[in-house]
C-alpha cells in the first residue's frame, strides 16, 4: 500500500513538472523559414531562447499569408492560431486586425518593458499618432523601397545613374532600345503593384504631399498627387512598362529581372532573399532612389514593413512578451543584422554594425538620407484593395492616371 | 399461446386493411415514429449544424456590422443592403460570375463531350484515353491554377513561348492583363481540371444507347453526323441535362484559380462573387456586406436551378 502510495505521489509530482516544462510558444512566422540561411538564423534565435527560458519550446508556423490575404485573420479566428505573430505590418494592415478585435493593445509595454527606447524616436512617435495614442505593434524591421539595377548591365552599356526624371525616361529609352526592358513589375502581387507606384508618387509629388493624401488633408485627384499616377500611364504608354505586366505578380516580374531582361525593379532590402534563392550574384545589384525633380525627394519609400503582434486569444501572453523582449535586445538585432539572411533595416540603430552585402550597404546608405511613404502599408485598410486595383487598372492600360486617383479618392471619402 | 397467436392474427390483419399512409416512413406495425426520429437525428443533427446553422448565422450577419467572431456585432438594419447594391463591383462581379458560368458549361461540358465521342469508340486505348484525360480532376484547383499561371506567363510562359517558336508570335497575347481575355483565359484553367468528370460521364452515357439503333440508323443510310444529331446526342438527353447542372454548380463555385491566378484583376476584371465575397470578409473583415453577397450568390443560384429545370422539364415533354 505503501509503495503504491509512494508511486502514485511520484507520478503526480511528474506529471505536475511535465506541465510546467509544457509551455510552448507558437509563433506565425518567420518568412521563408524554408530557406536554409534563414531557418539557420532562426533555429539559433529558437535555440537561444530556449537556454534563456528552460522548460518553454518555441514553434514556428511557417506562414501561409499575411494580414493582406487574410491568412493572418484566419489563423487568428482558428482559436488554435500563434501565440505572438511575426508580419507585414503598417497602419492599412494592423487596423483591419485591430478592429476586429484580433490583437491586443501593447502601449503599456513601451513604458514598462521599456520597448521605447529599443526603436527610433521618430518611430515611437509615428506609432503612437495611429489610433490616438494607443499602438498595437512593435516594429521588427523598417523598408526602403528602391530601384534595383543590374551593375554590369550599366557598365557595358555605359548607362549611367540619372538625377532628374528626365534623366531617368531618356535612360529609360535607351534601355528599350536594346530591346530590353527598362522596368518590371508585378502588380498581380499587391505589394509589388505598390513598391513601384509609391516610388512615383513620392518622386512625383514628394513626402509632404503624399504624407497630407494620406493623413486626408489632400485630395489624392489633386493635380499635386495625380502626376504620379499619370507618370505611370506614360510609362505604359511609352512601352517603358509592358502592359503584359499586368498578368504577373512578384515572382514573374522579378523573374525578369534575375534573367536581366529587365533593367530595373522596384524592391527593398527584402529582395537580397529573393535574389539569394533565385541564384542572383548580389554583388551586382545596385540601388537607387527613384529621381526626381523636387530638391531632396529622391527618397526611397517605406515605413514599418514588419511588426510584432500579440492575438487577443494568445494562450502565452506572458511569453510572448518575454518573446519580443528578446527579439528587441542587442543581442538578437545585432546577431540579426549581421546574418547573411538579414533583409531589412532595423528599427533603431545599430552601431558597429556591417551589413552582410554590398547592396545591403547601399540602401542603408540611402535610406539614411529619409524615407518616404509607401502609401500601400499607411493607407486605410478599406481603401487598399481599390489602391492596388487602380494601379493594375494604370498598368494594364484600362484607366487614365486622372480617373484612377479620382477611384482612390472616391474610396477614401467612402471609407472617412 | 392461443391468446397470443389471435394477437398476433390481429395485429397483421390490422397492417394488411391499413397500408401505410404516404408520410409515414415505416410502415405501422413496423416500428413508429419515435424510432424513425431517433435513426435520422445523427443525420439531422449534421445537416443542422453544418447547413442550416450557418444559413441562419448568414442571415444574421447580414444584418451587423460585424467585422469578425471575435468583436460584438451591432443591428445595422439594411445598411449592408444599400451598400451592396450601391457598389458597382458587386454588379460586376455578378455580371462576370454569369459569364463565367456560361464558359464552363461551354468550355469543360463540351470539352467533356468532344473527348467522350472521340474515344468510346475505341477499344484497346480507351483505358488509356480515359485515364489520361480525367487525371487534371485530381489536381486540386490551386494547383492548377499556379501551373496555369506559369503557362500564361506573358514572357517564359510555354503558351507565348510555344507560339513565337512556330512563327506565330504576333498571335502572343497577355492572357492574365487583357481585360478582354482575362476572364476567358482563367476559365479555361478551371475547366481543364474540370472536364474529365463531365467526359466519364457522357462515356457512361454513350454506352447506354442501344448498338442496333445505330445500325438502324446505318440501313437507313445516315452518314456519322447524321447518327450523332439524331441517335447519339438525343441518347445523351439525360446525362446532358445531369452534367450542365453539374457544370453550373461548379461553375458557380469558381473561385480557387480566380484567387490564385489573377486575385480578380487586373482591375476588377476577373472579379466573380465568390472572390469579391472572400476579399470583404477575410481582408477588408467586413462580414456583413459578404454575408449580403452569400445570400445574393444563394438567389442567384436557386433562380438558375429553377428556371434551367422549368427548361428541362419543357424539352422532356
Amino acid at each position: 500500500m505503501n509503495i503504491i502510495t509512494r508511486a502514485a505521489a511520484a507520478a503526480a509530482f511528474l506529471a505536475a513538472g511535465a506541465d510546467v516544462r509544457a509551455e510552448t510558444l507558437r509563433m506565425w512566422g518567420p518568412e521563408q523559414i524554408t530557406e536554409p540561411l534563414i531557418a539557420e538564423l532562426w533555429n539559433g534565435i529558437k535555440a537561444d531562447f530556449e537556454v534563456k527560458n528552460p522548460g518553454v519550446t518555441v514553434e514556428f508556423i511557417p506562414p501561409t499569408g499575411t494580414i493582406s490575404n487574410g491568412a493572418v485573420q484566419a489563423a487568428l479566428q482558428s482559436d488554435v492560431g500563434p501565440d505572438v505573430v511575426l508580419t507585414n505590418s503598417g497602419i492599412g494592415r494592423i487596423t483591419v486586425v485591430k478592429n476586429a478585435k484580433q490583437i491586443i493593445p501593447l502601449t503599456a509595454y513601451y513604458d514598462e518593458r521599456a520597448w521605447k527606447d529599443k526603436i527610433y524616436p521618430w518611430l515611437f512617435e509615428e506609432l503612437k499618432g495611429q489610433y490616438a495614442g494607443e499602438i498595437y505593434e512593435v516594429p521588427d524591421g523598417l523598408d526602403a523601397l528602391g530601384i534595383w539595377y543590374h551593375k554590369d548591365m550599366f557598365a557595358e552599356n555605359g548607362w549611367t545613374i540619372p538625377a532628374t526624371w528626365k534623366d531617368f525616361v531618356t535612360l529609360m529609352k535607351a534601355i528599350q532600345e536594346k530591346s530590353i526592358q527598362p522596368l518590371a513589375v508585378g502588380p498581380r502581387t499587391p505589394g509589388s503593384a505598390g513598391h513601384l507606384f509609391g516610388n512615383l508618387l513620392q518622386s512625383a509629388s514628394g513626402t509632404i504631399n503624399v504624407g497630407k493624401a494620406l493623413r486626408g488633408e489632400l485630395a489624392w485627384d489633386d493635380p499635386a498627387l495625380v502626376v504620379g499616377a499619370v507618370r505611370l500611364r506614360e510609362l505604359v504608354d511609352a512601352g517603358f512598362i509592358k502592359k503584359e505586366m499586368a498578368g504577373l505578380d512578384l515572382d514573374g516580374a522579378s523573374r525578369l529581372w534575375f534573367n536581366k531582361r529587365a533593367a530595373m525593379f522596384v524592391a527593398g532590402p527584402w529582395f537580397t532573399a529573393n535574389a539569394r534563392k533565385a541564384g542572383y550574384d548580389l554583388n551586382n545589384a545596385g540601388y537607387l532612389p527613384m529621381p526626381s525633380d523636387m530638391a531632396g525627394e529622391a527618397k526611397p519609400t517605406g515605413g514599418v514593413g514588419w511588426s510584432w503582434l500579440i492575438p487577443s486569444n494568445s494562450k502565452q501572453p506572458e511569453l510572448a512578451l518575454k518573446w519580443i523582449d528578446f527579439m528587441l535586445s542587442d543581442e538578437v538585432m545585432k546577431k540579426r543584422a549581421q546574418h547573411a539572411a538579414s533583409t531589412m533595416i532595423y528599427p533603431r540603430e545599430l552601431k558597429d554594425i556591417q551589413p552582410s552585402t554590398r547592396v545591403l550597404k547601399e540602401i542603408f546608405a540611402v535610406a539614411a538620407n529619409g524615407v518616404g511613404y509607401n502609401p500601400s502599408v499607411y493607407l486605410p485598410a478599406d481603401v487598399t484593395d481599390t489602391y492596388f486595383q487602380v494601379i493594375q487598372g494604370l498598368v494594364s492600360g484600362q484607366i487614365s492616371g486622372e480617373d484612377g486617383m479620382k477611384q482612390i479618392q472616391g474610396k477614401m471619402v467612402a471609407v472617412r | 399461446m392461443a391468446g397470443v397467436q389471435a394477437l398476433d392474427d390481429t395485429a397483421s390483419g390490422a397492417a394488411a386493411t391499413a397500408p401505410p399512409r404516404k408520410w409515414e416512413l415505416i410502415p405501422a406495425g413496423h416500428g413508429n415514429t419515435g424510432t424513425a426520429f431517433w435513426l435520422m437525428a445523427p443525420a439531422i443533427a449534421v445537416y443542422g449544424i453544418f447547413t442550416l446553422f450557418p444559413i441562419a448565422v448568414t442571415f444574421w450577419l447580414s444584418f451587423t456590422d460585424s467585422a469578425g467572431f471575435n468583436t460584438p456585432a451591432s443591428f445595422v438594419g439594411v445598411e449592408n443592403y444599400r451598400k451592396a447594391v450601391q457598389d458597382p463591383i458587386v454588379w460586376q462581379a455578378l455580371w462576370q460570375t454569369i459569364i463565367w458560368l456560361i464558359y464552363h458549361v461551354v468550355l469543360a461540358g463540351g470539352l467533356g463531350l468532344g473527348l467522350a465521342l472521340a474515344i468510346a469508340r475505341l477499344k484497346r486505348s480507351q483505358v488509356f484515353f480515359r485515364t489520361a484525360f480525367f487525371l487534371p480532376h485530381l489536381v486540386s484547383l490551386a494547383v492548377v491554377g499556379v501551373i496555369w499561371a506559369n503557362i500564361y506567363d506573358p514572357f517564359f510562359g510555354l503558351l507565348n513561348t510555344g507560339l513565337t517558336e512556330i512563327g506565330l508570335g504576333n498571335w502572343t497575347q497577355g492572357w492574365l492583363s487583357d481585360p478582354a481575355l482575362v476572364l476567358f483565359s482563367v476559365n479555361v484553367a478551371s475547366s481543364w481540371q474540370g472536364f474529365g468528370l463531365y467526359m466519364l460521364l457522357f462515356i457512361a452515357g454513350l454506352q447506354d444507347i442501344d448498338p442496333a439503333l445505330y445500325d438502324a440508323a446505318e440501313v437507313d443510310g445516315a452518314n456519322s453526323w447524321q447518327k450523332l444529331i439524331h441517335v447519339t446526342l438525343p441518347g445523351l438527353r439525360e446525362v446532358m441535362t445531369f452534367v450542365m447542372s453539374l457544370a453550373m454548380i461548379n461553375g458557380l463555385k469558381g473561385f480557387a484559380t480566380v484567387f490564385v491566378m489573377t486575385n480578380g484583376g487586373p482591375f476588377y476584371q476577373s472579379e466573380l462573387i465568390t472572390t469579391y465575397i472572400y476579399r470583404l470578409a477575410f481582408q477588408a473583415q467586413d462580414h456583413g456586406l459578404a454575408a449580403v453577397l452569400c445570400i445574393l450568390l444563394s438567389l442567384f443560384a436557386i433562380t438558375i436551378t429553377i428556371v434551367f429545370n422549368r427548361w428541362r422539364a419543357r424539352m422532356a415533354r
